[in-house]
């Protein structure tokens, strides 16, 4: 075969940027510490990590949205709290009255504790956070108790999405807490049996109280009923933040799986790939300028 | 009976034959470096033999022709090689600029703004009737719109940077073709009068090499020594001394497109060199016409679904929000969704987060349903989310930058090979050329020492008979 000069130079220019290439290649590698840092470096990787960082994202918002949550149940859940507090006492001061031998000015001054009472429940029952009723349904905007205990609000209660294919319920609606009225318009069950308690008492009605105490009694079973979803709700909340604080790590985790570059193997490449170069620009000076020109005398 | 006046001019002839081949040789030596020039050889031939009686005898050499040394088939492959590369290297060019308009691992491209719109809604889920977080989704969802616009205009100014490279290639193209067939008459001329053409035939070559990284070309060698070259979809280029030049205009589609003399739109099936390269880059099934057609079919996909979600809800006026769309949107199809989507909404109060009617301002199902638009299937999308649409997408365009980056790696080492075996084959060997030289020059000293011993004969026989 004939070789002519030609061929070698432009063989070792072709050879010299192939190598020079990988050096690059390399440097980015090593410098960026990703071994994608183009899509068409590992396409399959590019599309998995816009996939990736979608869900990072809405993991992100599930978390923020937990907490956001877990601060107006917070508020709900102290609420009631006061809430079984007020009505525990409304028992024990029924259960005085009920106990006779009380002077009528001591009955009237039960009965006030008692009314006072029902105000401060009235006032845990529009309990707000953050500007919106707590115990009004979905009608947030409108305070959901008057003064006599008729509830305005609706039934309605949002779910929040606290990751995927979870919700978690916003609380629970006033009328459910406080029980409905059988006549619309009426005060909730738990006003009406305060007010009756009350009058009960202060009229000395003494037949009446034990029913009147019961009922009471009822309606704060009812509450801490209630109230236990809240905590459940809350408990959920917890568990779920930690599930996704550990989705989001293995997230990451695949993240870097997938674009991250191997630095050791990075650095022995590089160092491979510099030799090369040496090695092919070593040559390049070591071509041969011998020709048989150069015998002719 | 040989004469020595017939020797005499046998060597004469045998020197002058000598010192042509040292022209060849030297002429060879100094083009050593010429692109594309073919190494010529010397070709000897034995004078015609003259009988004498019984006798017959040689007349000695005659340089018969200068030849040039090139192989027509390598040399169309070369031609076709660099047809190839010329094409993988623009259309590469053109994509590693469409790449980077969506080269998510780098911070660039759709994924974040569609992914903080959804949140964006996801979050006033948890506080339907929180003015600053219904001023936040307006915010995230002009963030996405003008994410949508700028990809568009990314994708649109690669697009217009394609329509004015294509009359620039076809510009050069006219030039070459017009250059290539003068050469043809100067190459049929020059073989007409039996005058070497091969430098000729060097320099037509060498532009038909120009012409093929320009646009791919076949190229048929007719008998009278012309070249007739026609485009890759048979578009007559150049026949005899004629050239025909092609045009560009306004296609049909709005873009720049390539015509024959004649008038025909070739632009579809021309393949081939730059201009192949762009035109792939622009109308391939992956170039940036239909790159500007997903992304519109995604905007217009996602604008519309949040549109109607946006209508089926309640305000936070409490109006049902029949007439307050989200996105402005094109009143027909999708064509262009891309660029000119803008969120139509100007008051926060008007996002319909609430899916039931007044009191419940505080309700939040429709904003959940908003949020959910994110990871469901949209019509117009094939079944995909956005989401996953848009990673398809993205994932395609690296494909296609990594296929055509390998295409490049390897039409390079093709061409190399070609190019390398045309110069074994035309190249000058400075070695074989000195070789050449010490024969030739051995033989002229030989047929120099032949004229100086005719002449002592010669000498001889004047001198005949005289005594001494």
């Amino acid at each position: 075969m004939r070789v002519v000069p030609s061929e070698m130079y432009s063989d070792l220019l072709a050879n010299l940027q192939v190598d020079r290439q990988n050096v690059n290649q390399d440097v980015l590698e090593a410098s960026s510490g990703k071994s994608v840092n183009n899509l068409s470096d590992n396409p399959v990787a590019a599309g998995q990590w816009v996939v990736s960082n979608a869900q990072i994202a809405d993991v992100d918002q599930f978390s923020y949205s937990i907490s956001t949550v877990q601060g107006s149940l917070n508020t709900a859940d102290s609420a009631l709290n006061s809430v079984v507090s007020s009505l525990t006492q409304a028992v024990s001061v029924g259960t005085e009255a009920a106990g006779g031998a009380l002077s009528t000015s001591e009955l009237q001054a039960l009965g006030q504790q008692v009314d006072q009472i029902q105000q401060q429940v009235i006032g845990l029952a529009n309990t707000t956070y953050q500007g919106n009723y707590v115990f009004a349904g979905t009608a947030v905007s409108t305070q959901p108790y008057s003064a006599t205990g008729v509830y305005s609000g609706n039934t309605s209660v949002n779910s929040v999405q606290v990751g995927e294919g979870q919700t978690a319920s916003l609380g629970l609606a006033g009328s459910t807490i406080f029980g409905a009225p059988a006549t619309a318009g009426q005060p909730d069950l738990t006003f009406q049996y305060l007010s009756q308690l009350s009058s009960d008492i202060k009229s000395n009605n003494q037949s009446a109280l034990a029913t009147d105490i019961a009922n009471v009694q009822s309606s704060l079973n009812n509450v801490i009923a209630q109230r236990s979803s809240y905590g459940d709700t809350l408990q959920q909340l917890n568990s779920e933040g930690t599930n996704l604080s550990q989705e989001k790590l293995t997230l990451q985790q695949y993240q870097t799986n997938l674009v991250s570059a191997d630095i050791a193997q990075v650095a022995t490449d590089l160092s491979q790939s510099q030799t090369t170069l040496q090695a092919a620009i070593a040559a390049a000076g070591q071509v041969t300028q011998e020709s048989l020109i150069n015998y002719l005398k | 009976m040989g004469s020595l006046t017939g020797t005499l001019s046998l060597a004469a002839q045998a020197l002058e034959a000598d010192q042509g081949a040292l022209q060849v040789t030297s002429n060879n030596i100094a083009n050593a470096n010429t692109p594309g020039y073919s190494r010529q050889v010397a070709v000897f031939e034995s004078a015609p033999t003259v009988t004498e009686g019984d006798l017959t005898f040689g007349q000695g050499v005659t340089l018969a022709q200068v030849q040039g040394i090139r192989d027509n088939v390598v040399e169309l492959g070369v031609q076709q090689g660099l047809a190839q590369q010329g094409q993988v290297n623009s259309y590469l060019s053109s994509m590693n600029q469409v790449q980077s308009l969506f080269n998510e691992t780098q911070g660039a491209g759709l994924q974040t703004p569609l992914s903080n719109f959804f949140e964006a809604f996801q979050n006033l889920s948890t506080d339907p009737t929180n003015t600053s977080l219904r001023q936040a989704v307006i915010s995230a969802g002009q963030t996405l719109a003008s994410a949508f616009n700028q990809a568009a205009s990314g994708l649109s100014q690669v697009q217009s940077g394609l329509n004015t490279a294509i009359p620039q290639a076809v510009g050069q193209i006219n030039q070459l073709t017009g250059q290539i067939a003068q050469l043809n008459g100067e190459v049929q001329s020059a073989q007409n009068s039996g005058a070497n053409p091969s430098q000729l035939i060097d320099q037509r070559n060498n532009l038909i090499e120009q012409l093929s990284g320009l646009v791919g070309v076949n190229n048929i060698t007719q008998s009278d020594g012309t070249v007739t070259l026609t485009t890759s979809n048979g578009a007559l280029l150049v026949a005899g001394q004629q050239s025909y030049n092609l045009v560009t205009g306004t296609g049909p589609s709005g873009n720049t497109d390539v015509f024959s003399q004649q008038g025909t739109d070739i632009t579809t099936n021309l393949t081939g060199g730059s201009l192949g390269g762009y035109i792939q880059a622009r109308d391939g099934s992956n170039g940036v016409v239909a790159a500007e057609q997903s992304l519109d079919q995604l905007a217009y996909s996602v604008g519309n679904a949040v549109n109607s979600q946006q209508e089926a809800g309640y305000d936070g006026n409490g109006n049902l929000a029949t007439n307050e769309p989200f996105f402005n949107l094109p009143a027909n199809g999708s064509t262009g969704t891309a660029s000119m989507i803008s969120v139509a909404l100007t008051d926060p109060s008007q996002i319909a987060a609430s899916s039931a009617p007044p009191p419940a301002t505080g309700d939040n199902g429709n904003a959940l349903a908003l949020a959910n638009i994110e990871n469901q299937p949209l019509p117009g999308l094939g079944g995909q989310s956005a989401i996953n649409y848009y990673s398809n997408f993205v994932a395609n365009v690296g494909t296609e930058v990594a296929q055509a980056t390998n295409e490049q790696t390897a039409q390079d080492l093709v061409v190399q090979q070609l190019q390398n075996q045309k110069a074994s084959i035309s190249g000058v060997s400075l070695d074989e050329e000195s070789a050449n030289l010490i024969q030739y020059q051995t033989a002229y000293s030989a047929s120099a020492r032949v004229v100086n011993v005719i002449n002592q004969i010669a000498q001889t026989a004047l001198t005949l008979g005289q005594g001494s």
